[in-house]
């Protein structure tokens, strides 16, 4: 009794403790992120805006694959650690398709890259999206109504199955893409200068991103997937087809993956069998920090975690540099887990967000 | 014999299981068009299962099930709902997430008919008033007079030719479960079939035309309503008398 009444006491002074340090804490931390920002900015305004630019196309194409993670978290509780493979291979169908099918170079005209960028695009989503839901049905699907951790062994099982394949395919080096977008400034005005690479990246994610948007809210398909995703049982009462839902949703997010990859390919120019790792790392990061299963959440996410690193590796004052970038990434991911799991824009709801 | 209505859902030597928990063990039952048909039993007694396995949430492993005729045992839960079969289930699983009036279109999700939706929109508003003030509220904020309200409005969207009621009684108060019970006659009295699951055993009898006594797995008892409702073993065990 004594102990019990003891250990009791112990636990409610502890938690009265994290109550006021924790907050004082992350209060501090952001303080000190605020001020590092703008000693930044006074140091160098124009520098500092065209840092910001890199991150916004950073956050741009991060957002795509993180929609894929919250679009299927959403409908399944899956993180499809596969994800991110499936972002890769997205980018390698796209090197071959400009390179070897459309014979792009690095001069070639305007329109002969239009036409290339959107008939690769095409393919890749197509790609993408057919290999997505055919994980979901090989893979996922026979364990529907096994333990929550069977599926998610199958998961990293295909991710690496599907780093093999690009192996096997391309080989372990980089697939180098040679620069084929534009590079001259869009505007240049007060020392900030803003290229046109970048604002293509941007001009293939945004209606993208916009066409998901309305896609999910305004469509008879998309209220099947909201509806699936949150009550899969009541959804099948409805007369929806669950099973076809699903596999619709992966098709979505393995879309959405394949034009990630070849925005990547395009504007980062190599891509290789790990690379999926990392972005994919990276965009989930941003959908958990978003708010898993919420799309504007992983949006939000993505950009914010596109800022994050473009600023950590490119500004001048006290930066931690390109080294640290995956430990703040991870210490983000970290943090959120513990202290907001349900994310910036997620509810607190009993059955989850 | 000729005089009686056709045979609309026939249920044969239904054995339904829960991984390897059989909670069915050969039920037999039947709706014939028009009727109220009640299903009373204690809880555990596999009623809400009973439902599950008409509506293809979990198929029976043994037995046939028969709607207007055409065999649909093992049919997906989507097509038996295009076949005309909808409900409020047991919890009513609303999609809290969703305003009543998304919750009521999802209701319509297989048809197509765009006017004749709205007009059922409308009819379900008023039906239940409540939820027509309530339209643009998230259905996992109401309370659960108002959710059972919405999950049988959401299931007569569909315009079914059968309707299922699994407990629509259950937690509400008095004055709500007058209400659901004057609503479950006037949708029959517009054509509509009903098999309806009670807790409730005596309001349920009053509104049926026949009803099953449920027990463990099995029907104990099938007969008319009101023969039940006169029925020494049901009064004891279901309507609490000594
Ligand atoms: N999800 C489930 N898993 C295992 N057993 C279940 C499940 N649901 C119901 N059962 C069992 O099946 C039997 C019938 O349950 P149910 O159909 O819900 O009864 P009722 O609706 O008449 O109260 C009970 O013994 C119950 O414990
Ligand atoms: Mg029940």
């Amino acid at each position: 009794m004594a102990t019990h009444a003891h250990t009791e006491v112990s636990l409610r002074r502890r938690r009265s403790y994290s109550s006021y340090v924790m907050p004082a804490v992350a209060t501090l931390l952001v303080a000190l992120l605020i001020a590092w920002l703008v000693v930044n900015f006074v140091k160098g305004p124009a520098y500092f805006v065209t840092i910001g630019f890199i991150g916004l196309t950073n956050g741009a194409l991060y957002a795509l694959v993180a929609l894929g993670y919250t679009l299927v978290y959403g409908i399944l509780e899956l993180i499809n650690f596969a994800h991110g493979d499936v972002f890769m291979l997205g980018g390698l169908f796209s090197a071959t398709m400009l390179l070897s099918v459309f014979h792009l170079h690095a001069h070639a005209s305007t329109l002969a890259l239009v036409a290339a960028i959107v008939g690769s695009l095409l393919v890749a989503m197509a790609a993408c999206g057919i290999l997505n839901a055919a994980i979901e049905r090989v893979a996922y699907r026979p364990l529907r109504g096994a333990p929550r951790v069977a599926p998610l062994i199958t998961a990293i099982g295909m991710s690496f199955i599907l780093e093999d394949v690009a192996i096997g395919w391309k080989g372990p080096g980089y697939t180098a893409v040679p620069s084929l977008l534009p590079t001259g400034p869009v505007f240049s005005v007060a020392g900030i200068t803003y290229t046109w690479e970048k604002l293509i990246v941007v001009m293939i994610t945004a209606p993208v991103l916009l066409l998901l948007v309305w896609f999910v809210k305004q469509t008879r398909q998309g209220k099947a997937m909201r509806a699936t995703a949150q009550d899969r049982d009541a959804a099948a009462m409805m007369g929806i087809d669950v099973n076809r839902t699903i596999s619709f949703t992966f098709i979505l997010a393995g879309a959405l993956a394949g034009t990630g990859g070849l925005v990547y390919a395009l504007y980062f120019g190599q891509i290789r069998y790990d690379t999926g790792y990392q972005i994919g790392l990276i965009a989930f990061t941003a959908a958990v920090l978003g708010g898993i299963g919420n799309l504007p959440g992983a949006v939000l996410g993505a950009l914010l975690i596109g800022f994050i690193q473009s600023f950590n590796e490119g500004l001048l004052w006290h930066a931690p540099g390109s080294d640290w970038t995956e430990s703040i990434v991870f210490s983000i991911l970290i943090l959120i887990l513990v202290f907001r799991p349900e994310g910036l824009l997620g509810e607190r709801t009993p059955e989850g967000a | 014999m000729s005089a009686q209505p056709a045979m609309l859902l026939e249920l044969k030597g239904v054995e339904t299981y829960y991984g390897s928990i059989q909670a069915l063990k050969g039920i037999s039952i039947e709706v014939r068009e028009g009727e109220i048909v009640t299903l009373i039993g204690a809880n555990g007694a596999g009623k809400s299962t009973t439902l599950r396995s008409i509506n293809g949430l979990n198929h029976p492993r043994k037995g046939t099930i028969s709607f207007q005729g055409r065999d649909i045992t093992h049919d997906a839960p989507h097509s038996i709902v295009k076949r005309g079969i909808a409900q409020s289930p047991e919890g009513r699983k609303l999609f809290p997430r969703m305003s009543v009036t998304e919750n009521l279109e999802m209701g319509a999700f297989q048809r197509s008919d765009r006017g004749a939706i709205r007009e059922d929109m409308e009819r379900v508003f008023t039906l239940f008033p409540r939820l027509a003030e309530r339209r643009t509220q998230k259905a996992g904020t109401m309370s659960g007079g108002e959710q059972q309200m919405c999950a049988i409005g959401r299931a007569l969207m569909a315009r079914p030719t059968l309707l299922m009621l699994d407990e629509p009684s259950m937690g509400l108060a008095p004055i709500f479960v007058e209400r659901i019970f004057e609503t479950i006659v006037e949708v029959n009295k517009q054509g509509t079939s009903i098999l309806l699951v009670e807790q409730n055993a005596l309001m349920a009898l009053h509104v049926a035309n026949r009803g099953y006594v449920l027990e463990t797995g099995t029907v104990a008892l099938a007969d008319d309503a009101k023969a039940l409702a006169q029925n020494p073993q049901v009064r004891k065990t279901y309507l609490g008398e000594i």
